[in-house]
């Protein structure tokens, strides 16, 4: 009984030993030099694993780069520094990175009527499917969250009007939400620079009465904005106000003006919840009292 | 003449006739795991095949040189097993990663899977104690039979696998119900190709 615990324990050992034995010596004879790049890069990427470079992980993206099958700007979650970090391990030079941050083109949320009323699954994808939508609006905030669920970055959250709030401070451009939601496909949310000061909260296209028996927040298209810009930087193209973010200076004129509050000020220094409050403040000096608590 | 039809038959009977996955059921895991495309299907019973060959083998060799002579193969015979597996299998997947770039990369992923692939611990299993699955046999396989049984499984490994892929990628087209789409409809798949080969039981006599 012994001896066969004893023989046991013996072959176990030399068969142990043999197999250790042969992998050490292998693992000396067959070393394969790796990438130590591959290492670092992917040290300096966010390591969120968000796949909105197309990889699946943020180890494989960085494997990717440093096969050179990606540019070195290819993380746009990252944005610009991430850039750089990596531009100065692969002896690139980051290209130009815009950084981009989300922005939502909707005010509606409780302001906007209801087609039906919906009981079904608590899901933007699922309501979306029936009737296009519970709002008569056909291009507003649908306000189920998708977009906030699927932030890789808990830059999101639903406010109390059932809008999505960006934190721009959090938000890092990498355009999940916008694919996540089922109207980003007709710009409800959009990737803009994370300068631009100003953002039209309204993505209708239908006739601005239509619009208006919708909805109580629409963009009513009456050239305002367009009128009294000093910059000459926002304009009513196909019947709704858009900011050309080459001109706009963030004076924030056209946040005064506009008698729907459909325009807001952005950049996530502020949060202007369509009460008129501080809206005799101009933007600049809005920013620079540095309330940060929103979109 | 003999010897021809003797290896033939113990071919056929371990690739169809017993398929592992089939009509054994072992491996099965991967099976659904890696049914997904044709290209991974290829290359994982491509890497099967040549684990497998080179696993019996050597836990042939070990079984008949040291386990059965101290007789402590009874009872010893799957850690010992495992062991060598996994030891082998890490092997070669630094040996195709040094040697072959190109074979590492339509292989080397698999590898890793296979080490735990219960279907080579039986394959090796039964070439070391034969009809360990079911009646136990009078005689012990030769070292040319442990090899053509241990190629008979991992061939019909591989068959059963690219069968089912086939199949799998077909239905990804195919109008579903919707209640069935996915991992039911696969199920289902599985078990019908199980009945076709579970039909094949009995024939030559084996």
């Amino acid at each position: 009984m012994l001896l066969t615990v004893l023989k046991a324990i013996g072959a176990l050992s030399v068969l142990g030993l043999a197999a250790a034995s042969m992998l050490a010596l292998a693992a000396r004879k067959f070393h394969v030099d790796v990438d130590p790049r591959v290492e670092a890069i992917a040290s300096a990427l966010p390591g969120a694993n968000c796949g909105a470079c197309g990889n699946p992980s943020c180890f494989s993206a960085a494997e990717a780069i440093a096969a050179g099958r990606l540019p070195v700007t290819a993380c746009t979650a990252g944005g610009k520094s991430v850039a750089q970090a990596i531009g100065a391990l692969m002896g690139d030079d980051a290209c130009d990175v815009v950084a981009a941050v989300s922005v939502r083109h909707c005010g509606g949320g409780t302001n906007a009527s209801r087609a039906y009323e919906y009981g079904g699954v608590q899901s933007c994808g699922a309501v979306a499917k029936l009737a296009g939508g519970a709002l008569v609006c056909a291009s507003g905030c649908l306000g189920y969250g998708d977009c906030v669920r699927a932030c890789p970055f808990g830059a999101m959250s639903l406010d109390e009007r059932g809008l999505p709030v960006i934190d721009s401070a959090k938000c890092t451009g990498c355009g999940i939400c916008v694919r996540e939601c089922p109207r980003g496909q007709i710009s409800l949310l959009e990737l803009v620079s994370d300068a631009a000061p100003v953002v039209v909260r309204c993505n209708a296209h239908n006739k601005p009465r239509d619009r208006k028996s919708s909805c109580s927040a629409c963009c009513i298209a009456c050239k305002k904005c367009e009128r009294e810009c000093p910059a000459d930087a926002i304009h009513v193209i196909d019947l709704l106000a858009v900011v050309d973010y080459e001109k706009c200076t963030g004076c924030g004129t056209c946040v005064e003006v506009c008698p729907q509050d459909c325009i807001d000020l952005n950049a996530g220094h502020l949060s202007v919840t369509g009460d008129g409050k501080g809206k005799s403040a101009t933007a600049g000096e809005q920013a620079l009292a540095g309330a940060v608590s929103g979109d | 003449m003999l010897t021809i039809s003797h290896f033939l038959l113990l071919f056929v009977g371990a690739a169809l006739i017993n398929n592992i996955l089939l009509t054994r059921f072992i491996g099965l895991c991967s099976f659904f795991g890696i049914s997904n495309s044709m290209n991974t299907a290829f290359g994982m019973s491509a890497a099967v095949i040549f684990v497998m060959m080179m696993a019996s083998t050597t836990t042939w060799l070990v079984w008949k040189f040291i386990l059965f002579p101290l007789n402590i193969g009874e009872f010893l015979y799957i850690p010992a097993f495992i062991l060598i597996i996994a030891a082998l299998v890490q092997f070669v997947e630094m040996y195709l990663r040094k040697s072959s770039p190109a074979l590492y990369r339509a292989m080397g992923i698999y590898l890793p899977l296979i080490t735990t692939n219960c279907a080579v611990l039986a394959a090796a299993t039964e070439v070391s104690k034969p009809g360990f699955f079911k009646m136990a046999m009078p005689y012990s396989y030769t070292l040319g039979e442990a090899l053509v049984y241990a190629f008979g499984v991992s061939v019909g490994f591989g068959f059963a696998l690219l069968t089912f892929t086939a199949l799998r990628e077909r239905l990804d087209i195919a109008p579903v119900p919707r209640v069935l789409r996915g991992n039911p409809m696969s199920f289902i798949t599985a078990g019908l190709l199980s009945l076709a080969y579970v039909g094949l039981a009995g024939w030559f006599g084996l």
